[in-house]
């Protein structure tokens, strides 16, 4: 129960002290003319705003092309350049790592001592070639699938947050924006693809103590695995920017690289399989390098009823499709709308 | 309306000229996108003004060496843009209208790559940036990324992106646009920052008029690809002056007197503007005034804005575009909006 009090004229005021604070000490009986305003403080402004001025020195073109090479290459490592997808990060990783499962055999016959191991996972020229241009895993789980996520949205993404802007309202011409964006999905494609052949390659010469007579005498069919794994890379990538330059969004151009790639795979498989007729392969990206990496390196051709070089033909053709492709979408990319 | 503006206005600029072009004509086909136009933009800031198809986005484009002009010359900073477009590009800075920056990058990395992007050693570039950002107004959010930026800072930014290699001339597509009042009135006096301490140039391209008179003293105005009008404000606003006058009590007689007596008179009820072209035009307001009886309660020099002096190009011209005072000034019936059924009214 409360103890209430009358408040009459003579009843105490209590609560004085927080009325002070919170009214000041005075007795309110000074004049007009001593009262102080409390309030004086200003408005200040912590931002002060200053244009500096720059007289640096802006450098020609092979360092704006840098920019752009650098900027894709190193967002797969750090933050603060190309903001490269997680998930596309995380896969490359997984197939570098998967890429490098024959080095790591070829290491451990090495450890045991295992002459069977070796001839199943060292240096020879099938292995060379299968680190390459294998369909089963490397060309259905790895390659591939790190070339669509890659050239997903290299172009594409441009188109759609407007970034193209940035790049043809600064002096860059259009070819060195194609190039470097090709050579930089090259590059990283070349990470998973030739890193590891280079690697294996070493893997070989220290695990087993190769000589240099060994070295020249293989090195034939190394850089024949080489530069079939070059026209790998560079076939996919051809296909996949042409599709990225055609579409705004990441998806497509990932799924429709897939979709070449297997799909053709698949007809010219069955076709061949119901009518005996490999003509349809000239259509599979795929089959097209592999046949021409048979014939540079010398292993055995799966496609035989007809010669590489018509392969070869076919690929020329589709990369030049592709780059036309390219070419003309970005040619057609705006910058003061898109 | 009695006013006499030529289809193109011309009024003598300084000799000090970032932009000129000579009969710059540039056809897609059979569809002239610019024609025959003859520009000169001095230093400073200068507005370009035009209505949707006017041929702004192609003059942009074919100023910064993007695109080549069909006939015609001209040049940028001195340097012609037929032929030494990176030239030009590397010494402007170009704000795009729309977004123009990646979403999952921080603002201090989108603006150090766009300086990597004109030449700049990284480092240097990063220092800038930093500098650049500062001056736009979000030097604290400069580690934030993009994508969850506000639409005023992603403009501060692509600003940022612009002025990375302090430019000679900025070209800005649309600053103010979507922007609300605070972030406007800060891009509008960062823009005039530039002009005025940093003695850049300025060309802004943009549809609102105001914001455009604040900061720029020059305009270009283009219509249909061709040159409507050119030069100071002041000086073409000054080409029509008005006097405008509250009248209470006689409007219409006082009106008529008005014209009787060669004056152009415009009214809106009881406020007149009537065209200032004589020098007693003041005495013979007054004069009317006095012979019909109304009372004068105000009179003043009305000064035109830059909406009016657009409005006044484009009438000329022969096109009616509709002011947000039109907008507004519509049949009343139009507008009535009648009490609902249970108050008794129509419900309408």
């Amino acid at each position: 129960m409360s103890d209430s009090k009358e408040l009459t004229p003579e009843a105490p005021v209590t609560g004085k002290a927080r009325m002070d604070v919170a009214w000041g000490a005075n007795t309110g009986d000074e004049t007009n003319a001593s009262t102080n305003v409390a309030s004086t403080a200003q408005s200040g402004e912590i931002f002060e705003q200053e244009y500096t001025q720059w007289n640096g020195i802006l450098n020609p073109r092979w360092m704006r092309n840098w920019a752009i090479l650098r900027h894709h290459l190193l967002g797969i490592f750090k933050k603060g350049h190309r903001p490269w997808s997680m998930p596309t990060r995380i896969f490359i990783l997984i197939a570098f790592l998967a890429s490098l499962g024959d080095a790591a055999m070829t290491l451990l016959a090495s450890l045991i001592g295992s002459a069977e191991v070796h001839s199943w996972f060292g240096v020879n020229r099938d292995n060379l070639y299968a680190h390459v241009l294998g369909f089963f895993p490397r060309n259905v789980l790895w390659y591939p699938i790190v070339a669509a996520l890659l050239v997903g949205g290299v172009i594409s993404e441009d188109r759609h947050h407007g970034t193209s802007a940035l790049y043809f309202s600064r002096p860059v011409s259009r070819f060195d924006y194609i190039g470097m964006k090709y050579l930089s999905v090259v590059l990283i494609q070349s990470f998973v693809v030739l890193l590891t052949y280079l690697i294996y390659f070493l893997a070989e010469i220290l695990a087993f103590g190769r000589g240099w007579s060994w070295m020249i005498d293989v090195f034939p069919m190394f850089l024949a695995g080489l530069i079939a794994g070059m026209i790998l890379i560079v076939t996919y990538t051809s296909l996949g920017l042409s599709l990225s330059s055609v579409s705004r969004g990441r998806f497509f151009p990932g799924i429709g690289l897939l979709a070449i790639v297997f799909g053709t795979k698949t007809l010219a498989s069955i076709v061949k399989n119901l009518f005996e007729r490999e003509i349809l392969y000239l259509l599979s990206p795929y089959d097209c390098v592999a046949h021409v990496g048979q014939a540079i390196i010398g292993t055995q051709p799966t496609y035989d009823q007809y010669p590489w070089t018509y392969s070869l033909v076919s690929l020329v053709a589709m990369n030049a499709a592709a780059l036309y492709i390219l070419a003309t979408r970005v040619s057609s990319m705006e910058v003061t709308r898109e | 309306m009695g006013r006499r503006i030529s289809p193109v206005l011309v009024v003598p600029m300084e000799n000090d000229l970032i932009i000129q072009t000579k009969a710059l004509t540039k056809s897609y086909g059979p569809h002239m996108a610019l024609e025959d136009l003859n520009l000169s933009i001095p230093r400073g800031a200068t507005g370009l003004l035009g209505q949707n198809g006017a041929g702004k986005s192609t003059f942009l484009k074919t100023i910064l060496g993007l695109i080549q002009a069909t006939s015609g010359e001209g040049t940028v900073l001195g340097y012609d843009i037929k032929t030494q477009g990176v030239e030009i590009r590397q010494r402007i800075g170009y704000m795009p209208e729309y977004d123009a920056l990646n979403p999952g990058m921080d603002a201090i990395h989108q603006v150090r790559y766009s300086g990597e992007l004109l030449g700049m050693n990284p480092v240097v570039a990063m220092s800038r940036a930093h500098e650049a950002l500062q001056f736009v107004g979000i030097g604290e959010q400069r580690y934030r990324d993009i994508g969850s930026f506000s639409t005023g800072m992603k403009q501060a930014t692509k600003l940022a992106c612009a002025i990375i290699h302090d430019p000679a001339l900025v070209i800005a597509d649309e600053p103010s646009n979507g922007l609300d009042m605070k972030t406007r009135e800060f891009m509008i006096s960062t823009l005039n920052t530039m002009v005025n301490d940093g003695q850049r140039s300025v060309l802004m391209a943009s549809h609102l008029m105001d914001d455009v008179e604040r900061v720029c003293e020059n305009i270009v105005l283009l219509h249909k690809g061709r040159l409507a009008a050119q030069g100071k404000i002041e000086d073409l606003k000054a080409i029509d002056r008005e006097i405008e006058i509250h009248v209470w009590g006689g409007a219409t007689p006082l009106e008529q007197r008005m014209k009787d007596s060669g004056l152009t008179v415009r009214r809106e009820g009881r406020v007149m503007r009537i065209a200032h072209t004589q020098e007693d035009t003041t005495r013979l307001i007054l004069q009317a005034a006095s012979e019909v009886g109304a009372q004068i309660r105000q009179m003043h020099e009305y000064e035109a804005s830059l909406e009016d002096l657009f409005l006044t190009i484009m009438d000329n011209l022969g096109y009616t575009v509709k002011s947000s005072e039109d907008l507004l000034r519509g049949k009343s019936e139009a507008r009535r909006v009648d009490a609902p059924e249970s108050l008794g009214g129509s419900g309408a």
